[in-house]
């Protein structure tokens, strides 16, 4: 893939970059809130057509799309709505914000859930299209940064509407949209605190003056950075294993991203009034989902090299 | 891959069936554990091949003898090298990119002349003497000194880490012209002829077992005012030219090598029936992950200096990521090959870092992190110049 943005992706990168500059703060009454939805920023990235991205333009602007939204403090739903709706409905677009729920788990919290009017429920072959009324869903208290909630009763599949073998590409394009997300909460929580450390003095100089310090911050530079092109390429290729190799590589670096994002805010860090946590919490909670590193690294080696002990030399 | 790539399949398929014609398919037989004189006539010999097949110097200007391949070109190439396996021409590293980058940029046109087609014969082998036992990543503290006297400047001192400085005849040399000036504005840039009385190499021992690198003393060696490079005193900034004379295209190459070896760590995987063991399949993962981010990472910058823009911090973040990457790798291969990959085993010449006898790839992968600006370096920079971090205090020194 090209990584230079061409004049017409740049343009749509602007262009959510301004409507962004105007609403991604987190109003003074939730900033002691775990996590900020903001429904007028949703509206106005869906109504643009920016979420539509993946239908009108392709996967990789789509991309773009979900990077920028993830650098923002405050919550909106682009990645199941911008990544995944149009590659398992080509053909029409769905009643937005959309979560996405995995069938067996059906009885779970899931991501997303309580601020969503349409949820896609991954089946394993099929994936079911539940559309969400007022009442219908029971909100989850969480520390985790996205809004988490149970169906009040659970739906009933058999009357919901089946997309037959869509689940494959559900799986595939929850991961490519798992892992932008995530390296657009990685890039802002970077900026965020080597922002911080540049203003916070300490002995008379910018924490940031301090090599422990600035060796840690370049490492985490190198990570977001390597997980955004990762990402990129996963929506650009359509490859199911690029997308497994984006979110592995994000999901087994989460730990010592957050980590040393919180250290170097000192207490700061570890208190609820800070931006932070807007950012990191998301982090923790996507490095969980879809069988986190873990998971990711055995179904790559599937991809690689096929079951265990079936290991064949000309698949390497 | 990167867009403009897509046009040269037709050069690609050339490429690859001339090394299928040409690379000999047993050399890996040859150098395993051969002598350093095998191993010097060897990379003789493949160097006589590449450049009668026109690709020994493809990112040199025609007008010099080089193939003048376009950059897009030249990725191809270096890909397709590393896909095939062929020997790294690492006695003709210093020679094929550092001296012709710095003679191209501030040489005179004598010097030219006199040394560009002598290195594309492979009859001329250059080293370089920046290091000294006092200045490594502080290199402008170097105190090697050079005097004007008539004609000539004298040189007395010492280097030290001089990659192939054995098998070398000529040297570029930093050496202090002016000590009363300031660190960076009292050096200057010279040729330096090896075989000029006063010179003594001494080859230093690796923990490897090889002998890589030398020491080199100086003690009144005249050096010929015509051999100066740049004007005197202006040898920071020649120095600039060699420091920068890579491109990306010797990580990709590296990149690729590392890519194509990840079977070497699954044959013995599979020898000591671990493949079908979870820990060992998600290290295997991780890896290849690392390679995978690496790849997109140069893939970037290689794409964006296509296009003709600046690549930033972006080789000292690939360097930092690739030489960590090297060394779990190796240190993987050393795992997974249980008490025999620890014996001393024989070292394949010419081989790369990743030839599947572990043990020396992971001692030389050591040399990863210090050689070309340490990885402590690499991360002061990406701090100071991608992160915008303050700079860190200089010391006071005491008078
Ligand atoms: C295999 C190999 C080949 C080489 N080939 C050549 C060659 O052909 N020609 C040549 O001129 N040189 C060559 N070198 C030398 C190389 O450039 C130096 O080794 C390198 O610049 C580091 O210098 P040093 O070894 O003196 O380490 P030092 O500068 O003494 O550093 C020691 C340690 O301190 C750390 N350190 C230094 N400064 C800082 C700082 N500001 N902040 C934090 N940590 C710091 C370093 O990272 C390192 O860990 C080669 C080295 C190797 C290993």
């Amino acid at each position: 893939m090209d990584y230079q943005l061409n004049e017409d992706q740049a343009a749509l990168v602007a262009a959510v970059q301004a409507i962004l500059r105007d609403h991604d703060s987190v109003p003074q009454s939730a900033r002691l809130d775990f996590c900020h939805f903001n429904g007028d920023l949703q509206h106005l990235l869906s109504e643009g057509g920016f979420l539509d991205a993946g239908r009108d333009l392709g996967p990789l602007e789509a991309a773009l799309v979900v990077f920028e939204a993830a650098r923002a403090p405050v919550l909106v739903e682009a990645g199941a709505s911008a990544l995944v709706v149009p590659q398992v409905l080509p053909g029409e677009g769905l009643a937005g914000p959309v979560a996405l729920v995995t069938g067996d788990d059906l009885g779970k919290a899931h991501r997303n859930l309580p601020i969503a009017r349409t949820a896609l429920v991954d089946l394993g072959d099929d994936v079911a299209v539940v559309e969400l009324a007022p009442g219908d869903v029971v909100p989850v208290e969480s520390i985790l940064a996205y809004p988490y909630g149970r169906f009040a009763v659970p739906p009933d599949l058999s009357r919901a509407r089946r997309l037959a073998g869509a689940g494959p590409a559900l799986r595939q394009w929850w991961r490519v949209a798992l892992a932008t997300e995530f390296a657009g909460a990685a890039e802002a929580a970077t900026v965020f605190t080597v922002d911080y450390v540049k203003q916070r003095h300490v002995f008379g100089k910018p924490v940031g003056t301090f090599q422990a310090v600035q060796h840690r911050l370049a490492q985490c530079h190198q990570i977001a950075m390597g997980v955004r092109y990762l990402a990129f390429r996963a929506a650009w290729s359509g490859q199911a294993r690029d997308a497994d190799i984006a979110v592995c590589y994000a999901q087994a670096h989460a730990q010592k991203l957050i980590f040393d994002l919180h250290q170097f805010n000192g207490a700061m860090g570890v208190t609820n009034e800070h931006l932070l946590h807007f950012w990191t919490y998301r982090l923790r909670a996507l490095q969980a989902e879809a069988g986190g590193a873990h998971g990711a690294a055995l179904r790559i080696a599937g991809h690689l090299w096929g079951g265990g002990p079936a290991l064949r030399a000309a698949e390497v | 891959m990167i867009a403009a790539l897509k046009n040269l399949e037709g050069f690609r398929a050339g490429v690859r069936d001339w090394l299928a014609a040409n690379l000999p398919a047993d050399w890996q037989q040859h150098m395993l554990g051969a002598s350093e004189e095998a191993h010097i006539a060897f990379q003789k010999s493949w160097f006589r091949t590449l450049a009668a097949g026109g690709f020994v110097a493809p990112h040199w200007p025609v007008a010099w003898g080089g193939a003048g391949l376009s950059f897009a070109e030249q990725i191809v190439l270096y890909e397709e090298i590393a896909r095939a396996g062929a020997p790294r021409l690492v006695l003709y590293f210093i020679s094929l990119y550092h001296a012709p980058a710095t003679l191209l940029e501030w040489g005179t046109d004598a010097q030219r002349r006199k040394h560009l087609p002598a290195i594309l014969s492979g009859d001329e082998i250059w080293c370089q003497g920046f290091s000294e036992p006092n200045a490594g990543s502080d290199l402008a503290g170097l105190r090697t000194r050079a005097e004007r006297r008539g004609d000539h400047y004298i040189v007395n001192g010492q280097k030290i880490w001089s990659s192939n400085a054995q098998y070398a005849r000529y040297c570029l040399l930093l050496a202090r012209t002016d000590p009363s000036a300031a660190k960076h504005k009292g050096i200057s840039y010279f040729i330096l002829d090896l075989e000029s009385p006063g010179v003594t190499r001494r080859p230093i021992g690796m923990m490897t077992g090889g002998s890589h690198f030398c020491e080199l003393f100086f003690d009144d060696v005249a050096i010929p005012a015509e051999n100066l490079i740049g004007a005197e005193n202006n040898g920071w900034a020649v120095a600039q030219a060699t420091l920068s004379s890579e491109r990306g295209l010797t990580i990709l190459e590296l990149t690729e090598r590392l890519r194509n070896s990840f079977g070497l760590l699954l044959r013995d995987a599979r020898q000591r029936g671990l493949v079908a063991d979870d820990e060992v399949r998600r290290r295997l993962v991780e890896l290849h992950t690392r390679i995978e981010a690496l790849r997109v990472m140069i893939n970037n910058m290689l794409g964006r200096m296509l296009h003709g823009a600046g690549v930033g911090t972006e080789p000292s973040i690939i360097k930092v990521h690739y030489s960590e990457l090297l060394q779990d790798f190796t240190e993987l291969g050393v795992r997974l090959g249980g008490l025999e990959a620890q014996y001393l085993q024989p070292i394949l010449m010419g081989g790369g870092y990743e030839t599947g006898y572990w043990m020396h790839d992971h001692l030389y992968s050591w040399s990863w992190t210090i050689a070309g600006g340490s990885n402590e370096v690499q991360r002061n920079i990406i701090a100071e110049r991608a992160l915008n971090l303050p700079r860190e205090p200089k010391l006071a020194l005491a008078k």
